[in-house]
């Protein structure tokens, strides 16, 4: 069996370059999005004073782990249902490392539950480093960080079943959830923790905020680590990451004016320009 | 050890107070570090009054040690005055035998401070819960709390001992954990004090009290750990369940324990408890049970304050919750170093509209410390004074609003509509724009030249908003009308309200903020006196009404500003006068005063002007 092969002779010859003209404003928006967050470390680490708004969730920590503490109750930690290579969970193992330190040092029992072996493994990490910086060594113990199930239901049934037997009085869902969620909220709820959950699933969030007492929602979840830090480059990244956004909102109000003016008016240079701004940005 | 008492033992004063219709004639003392107070209320046409006031030095330190000596003297200046025979031949209050007796009294009462009052040191597992309730008792039984030691207190084991170790508490109150809650903590926190033995401040032999008020389950184990050497009492837990907080068992042993243990091991208290009627208080429990009364039976809240030469004391009473802080290193003679230090002298000095060269004024300072007796000679000093207590004052609340919250630890009830204003438990339950009566006593309060400055510091440092009256407590008689009310509350009320407090009159503040000279409020009276005005923002102005009138004022705020009804909502309320009048007051919440030297300066003059505060 033989292939015909065709050569064309006047085959384009690829010639290297720098940019790509068409998407220029993707590389100012680039520039103008590293700058704003570049600015604002330096800002930051200068001592300049950026205030965060309080997120009560996170506030409430000492108190949940307080709660348990009193009444001789285990702390729940959920860090989602999801792997590590999910940033909710990545999320969530930051606050675990919260959590963890104030259960250190109120030498409280943490329990966490985990979906996903490798979760487990970067949790019992995070819990030890917390016991380690609390001075608490001695009262880690990794064998209430453990593996359930990969199946979602089958960890659910776990879970419900551990929170009616050992009756914890704090409970936290930090991370990736999805139909769980109430069912682990009102499991929570009917022998009387304080619950607090965080999560970016736009469709739980309505469970978690009836049935927690504090819920971190969406962004407030990822400027956690920040929060809890206090950090200048954490903190300096999430001011970038906020004048990026007012920048963004302006941008669509701008352009969405620009629109109707040319829609009305039937003004083809600002409509070819509107145009121009949205398939330069990736827009259909 | 003795056996662990049951909540509230047997009460050891010697003698039950006749029944309310039978007294006529009341004696009561307060025995002050310094001196013993007394005072005489009668029956007068019907009404309770308080007729005459003695004072004498207190006596219970070497070479007397003996406090029934002072209470003697105070009481013998209180029989010159009325000719009332009170005193007998062995130096004891005399009792009347029958109404008619024209010599003797019906009830005589005590409440005492002297040698450092009652001081305590409190422990629980948990510092924002079980050990802050702890506290909220200690202190609503007028005591001093030396330390709170508590499992999450960030201090290793060995550092708790030695604190422990070097305090030398006249009792310990110990909680921790929820019945049915944790044991381990509570009882470990045991293992804590009873190795450490804490030296109590009487005698070697004293047996230092301890009293257990948290889990049940865990009493066994608590009484088996400190054994014999202690004098332990276990009441009901102050913190049964997270969301309940039952402070009342606590703070009667507290009481019982103060006189069973150390007013008995005080200088010449026996003696002294065997005269009274009723059991002798703590000098700071008796004027929370006054204020708690007053807010009770006029149905309102109320805020006290009392500042000392070392420390000053905030009492608070609202929506029913009593709340009690003293504020230790804020005062106007031992601590006033303190206050220039925490408040910063900048600061003070904002309230200062003379010109004062500040290395002056550090001596002052300092001179006032190492004298604290001496008083202001001249009107620089002063100002300076009141600038200074005003920041003290302004300190003192805000440890109060940190303290006074609601409970910790309880579970929240959400809805969807939540989403976006979760608040956090444990808000301050002290609101300036629900206050209705704060009444000041101390020194610099009490005994400021003119009302006005009195009027004007409180509304400095507390800055109500709505309506609030204001008033001081003449002769600091408050304590006495506290122990009063456990015996005759009608009578203390009547006492309180004719003769006790001296109202200056009503603050009228909108909450807001806004530029000066844009118009803040309009106001109008009617009644008594008629009159109406607007104020624009920044300003002050006093409206003379006389201490037995009241008027109806409507007070109309502008847009962004408050009054209790919402911004911009119309309110109308009854307002009473004073000895200073109506104060009517645009300066906005909370008060700014410019930062440029001379416009603040000139600011501050106007308000004075207004107020009439130095002239």
């Amino acid at each position: 069996m033989t292939f015909a092969v065709t050569i064309l002779a006047q085959d384009a010859a690829p010639a290297a370059g720098w940019f790509m003209p068409g998407k220029g404003i993707l590389a100012i928006t680039l520039v103008i999005v590293a700058a704003a967050v570049m600015l604002s470390i330096l800002w930051a680490r200068a001592g300049r004073p950026i205030r965060i708004r309080k997120i009560a969730g996170l506030d409430a920590v000492d108190e949940a782990v307080g709660r348990a503490t009193e009444m001789g109750r285990p702390v729940l930690f959920i860090p989602g249902i999801q792997d590590m290579d999910n940033i909710q969970t990545v999320a969530g193992i930051t606050i675990l490392g919260k959590v963890a330190k104030t259960a250190a040092e109120y030498d409280a029992e943490i329990e966490v539950p985990t979906t996903r072996s490798l979760v487990m493994t970067t949790a019992r990490e995070a819990v030890h480093a917390s016991y380690l910086s609390a001075g608490r060594t001695d009262s880690y113990n990794p064998d209430r960080i453990y593996y359930v199930s990969d199946e979602q239901f089958a960890f659910v049934a776990y879970t419900g079943g551990l929170m009616q037997r050992k009756r914890p009085a704090a409970c936290f869902y930090f991370g990736c959830f999805f139909a769980e969620s109430l069912i682990l909220a009102e499991n929570g709820n009917s022998i009387g923790a304080i619950q607090v959950a965080g999560t970016a699933e736009t469709t739980q969030l309505p469970f978690f905020v009836a049935s927690c007492d504090y819920t971190l929602i969406g962004e407030e979840f990822f400027a956690a680590s920040a929060y809890l830090s206090g950090e200048p480059d954490q903190l300096g990244t999430l001011l970038g990451q906020d004048l990026v956004k007012g920048l963004a909102w302006a941008a669509v109000l701008v352009a969405a004016l620009l629109a109707t003016v040319a829609a009305v008016t039937g003004h083809e240079g600002l409509a070819s320009f509107v145009n121009g701004a949205r398939a330069a940005l990736g827009g259909g | 050890m003795t056996a662990p008492h049951a909540a509230s033992a047997t009460t050891p004063h010697a003698k039950t107070p006749p029944a309310p219709e039978r007294i006529q004639v009341i004696v009561a003392t307060d025995c002050g570090s310094t001196t013993t107070k007394a005072i005489l209320i009668e029956l007068v046409d019907g009404h309770y009054r308080q007729t005459q006031r003695g004072e004498a030095p207190t006596t219970v330190e070497a070479p007397f040690a003996d406090v029934t000596l002072g209470v003697t003297n105070s009481v013998t200046e209180l029989q010159e005055l009325s000719g009332r025979r009170l005193i007998a031949d062995d130096g004891t209050v005399i009792r009347r035998t029958s109404l008619s007796d024209p010599n003797g009294c019906d009830v005589y009462i005590s409440t005492s401070s002297a040698g450092g009052g009652l001081q305590m040191m409190v422990a629980g597992v948990v510092r924002q819960m079980t050990a802050e309730s702890a506290k909220r008792a200690a202190l609503g039984a007028g005591a001093i709390v030396m330390d709170t030691i508590a499992a999450n207190d960030h201090r290793k084991p060995h550092e708790q001992i030695q604190r422990i170790r070097e305090l030398r508490p006249d009792m310990v109150l110990l909680s921790g954990g929820t019945d049915g809650g944790d044991q381990k903590k509570v009882v470990e926190l045991a293992e804590l004090i009873a190795p450490a033995k804490p030296r109590p401040r009487f005698g070697g032999e004293y047996q230092l009290p301890v009293i257990f008020a948290g889990n049940k389950d865990a009493a066994p184990a608590v009484e088996r750990v400190f054994g014999a050497g202690f004098d332990l009492s276990i009441v009901p837990n102050l913190r049964p369940t997270l969301e309940q907080e039952n402070l009342g068992p606590a703070r009667d042993r507290i009481h019982d324990v103060f006189l069973e243990h150390v007013m008995a091991h005080a200088p010449g208290y026996d003696k002294l408890i065997s005269w009274a009627d009723a059991p002798i208080m703590p000098t700071p429990g008796a004027v929370g049970d006054i204020l708690q009364t007053i807010a009770k039976k006029r149905g309102i809240n109320a805020l006290g304050v009392d500042i000392g030469g070392a420390t000053t004391d905030v009492f608070s009473v609202f929506d029913g919750v009593f709340n009690r802080t003293v504020s230790a290193n804020l005062g106007m003679s031992y601590s006033i170093s303190n206050v220039c230090a925490e408040a910063t002298m900048p600061r003070i000095m904002r309230w200062v509209h003379l010109s004062m060269d500040e290395r002056e004024l550090r001596n002052r300072v300092k001179n006032k410390m190492i004298r604290p007796t001496t008083i202001p000679q001249t009107l620089e000093a002063l100002v300076f004074e009141q600038a200074v207590a005003r920041e003290a004052l302004r300190l003192s609340f805000e440890q109060h609003k940190a303290f006074a919250t609601t409970l910790k630890g309880v579970q929240q009830q959400r809805t969807v509509g939540d989403a976006f204003s979760q608040q956090a438990g444990g808000g301050t339950l002290v609101n300036a724009m629900k206050l209705d009566l704060l009444v000041a006593s101390g020194g610099v309060l009490s005994h400021a030249p003119r009302m006005e400055q009195t009027a004007l510091m409180l509304i400095d440092s507390f800055e109500p908003e709505g309506f609030t009256e204001l008033a001081k407590d003449s002769i600091f008689m408050m304590p006495h009308l506290g122990v009063l009310a456990s015996v005759h509350p009608d009578a203390a009320m009547e006492v309180f309200e004719k003769d006790c407090l001296i109202y200056l009159g009503t603050c009228v503040a909108p909450r807001g903020q806004g530029k000066a000279g844009k118009p803040c409020f309009a106001w109008e009276l009617r009644g008594a006196k008629a009159a109406r005005g607007t104020m624009a923002c920044g300003e002050m102005q006093l409206v003379p009404l006389a201490h037995d009138e009241q008027c109806e004022m409507t007070v109309t705020p502008e847009k962004g500003f408050d009054m209790g009804a919402g911004p911009g909502k119309p309110v109308t309320r009854t307002v009473r006068g004073g000895t200073v009048g109506l104060v009517l007051d645009a300066r906005g919440r909370a008060i700014e005063v410019p930062d440029a030297e001379a416009e603040r300066r000139a600011t501050i003059q106007k308000w004075l002007t207004a107020l009439h505060v130095y002239e």
